[in-house]
């Protein structure tokens, strides 16, 4: 079994960045103001739910690609990476919902509000947990392989659609980037941002490497089973 | 070819037909499940007092039933071809499979839109008596019909075919159904609701809302009939 170094330097590197961001987040970023003048402190939580946020949007393009990979060539490979993916793109997935909520109580005054990307990313959230139920009620492997990577697909649509829908219809959403006048970072927040969005995404792959390692480690130690008689 | 698959296709649609006219399965369960929801919603609306608009909450009472129906209804077709070995027979014959897709979301349609068109009137009469009248003319509501049975139908065979397959079969197909489905459904009662309020600019707004139906359908209906293929061979 050999080894994959850059999953472990990612996962250090990825860990140095995110750390280094948080405390960059605190002292150096320097803080947003209501109109009012008041310190909006809530905003400092963006440097963390955004990037788990696009963190579980990109991911989410391998549960696909691997999905038509795996329909493609139907090796059983595909399907355990389509898996694994979706499993960060869960934990991503959970961080930016639980984030979220903290920022939409304290800006918004309430924990929830059926908002176009709150509405949608809440769906998205239901169907990539629909992956893993769907997964654990099939019982035939190969059955399970290929509708896991159909559904996968399906799941994947949402993505784009959560992620453009507050550029598309009037939402209270905020939009940082792109957004039209108001929108935009200064220098400080925009380097911020950047070096917590790349240590997301570094810990995002160290993830799906040591996981991906893991089952194969787990293949290994069934197939020598089956070897000695077990 | 393109008349032998029209054949095939031909011969699906109308085996599926014989077998519902035939026990009446389908549409009987659906209908009167249509009908039940609307005594609980009976419930729901009682205290609401009789100067309350029903109009306002009838897009989404409609809907709510209707996307509940159509995955009893959904399970119920495919049960059948699991249980009687239909499905293996059909893998064995030398159709193709897209032809497959079609035949059996145009028979879940079919059936689905009989449904809509009967309990919407049952609903009007049930609930809309003596209160304020539809806001645009009626065939804008069979448009919207038509439009979500559509993406319904296309979306909902492809997940049937695989839930069937599955332990919890129609628990199943509402986990996956539902989050699938929310876009359309959101259109779907927005169109809706431009149709029964009515008023100035409300047909723009139907017609918007029509378009978001139609991109949907398009969408989802080419992928699931794209993925269609892998799902039912295995």
């Amino acid at each position: 079994m050999k080894r994959n170094p850059l999953a472990e330097i990612m996962l250090v590197l990825g860990g140095l960045l995110t750390t280094a961001a948080y405390f960059m987040t605190f002292f150096w970023a320097p803080p947003t103001a209501y109109p009012d003048g008041r310190v909006d402190f809530a905003q400092k939580i963006f440097y963390f739910h955004v990037p788990v946020a696009e963190a579980s949007f990109l991911v989410l393009i391998f549960t696909a690609y691997y999905g038509i990979r795996f329909l493609m060539t139907r090796q059983r490979i595909y399907d355990t990476k389509a898996k694994i993916a979706t499993e960060v793109a869960l934990f991503f997935v959970l961080l930016t919902m639980a984030t979220g909520i903290l920022w939409t109580k304290v800006e918004w005054g309430v924990w929830w509000q059926w908002e176009p990307r709150l509405t949608t990313y809440f769906i998205l959230t239901l169907a990539v947990i629909g992956y893993f139920v769907l997964r654990n009620s099939t019982e035939d492997e190969e059955r399970r392989a290929v509708y896991a990577s159909a559904f996968g697909i399906l799941v994947f649509i949402n993505a784009p659609i959560s992620f453009f829908i507050t550029r598309w219809l009037e939402s209270i959403h905020p939009i940082v980037f792109g957004g039209g006048k108001g929108s935009g970072l200064e220098t400080t927040m925009l380097v911020t941002f950047i070096i917590a969005q790349v240590g997301m995404l570094m810990l995002g792959y160290a993830f799906y490497q040591l996981r991906l390692r893991e089952e194969e480690f787990k293949e290994r130690v069934e197939a020598l089973k089956i070897e000695i008689g077990g | 070819m393109k008349s032998n698959s029209w054949r095939q296709f031909k011969a699906i649609l109308r085996k599926d037909i014989v077998m519902e006219l035939r026990t009446k399965e389908m549409v009987s369960s659906m209908g009167l499940y249509a009908i039940l929801t609307m005594v609980v919603y009976q419930i729901a609306l009682a205290e609401a007092g009789e100067s309350f608009d029903v109009r306002l909450v009838m897009p989404g009472l409609i809907w709510v039933a209707f996307i509940f129906m159509s995955m009893l209804g959904l399970n119920r077709s495919f049960v059948h071809e699991k249980d009687q070995g239909c499905i293996e027979a059909l893998l064995l014959s030398p159709v193709d499979r897209p032809v497959i897709f079609f035949a059996k979301a145009t028979g879940n349609l079919i059936f689905l839109l009989i449904v809509e068109f009967l309990s919407l009137p049952i609903f009007s009469f049930l609930f809309m008596q003596g209160r304020a009248g539809y806001g645009n003319p009626v065939w804008l509501l069979a448009v919207v019909l038509f439009g979500a049975s559509v993406g319904i139908a296309a979306v909902g065979t492809l997940l049937a075919t695989m839930t069937v397959n599955t332990k919890g079969k129609d628990v199943m197909l509402a986990v996956l159904f539902v989050p699938l489905m929310y876009p359309l459904l959101r259109a779907a009662v927005g169109a809706t609701f431009a149709a029964v309020i009515g008023g100035p600019g409300s047909v723009e707004t139907f017609w918007a809302f029509m378009a978001w139906v139609v991109g949907y359908d398009a969408i989802m209906g080419l992928v699931a009939y794209g993925l269609y293929e892998f799902v039912i061979g295995v």
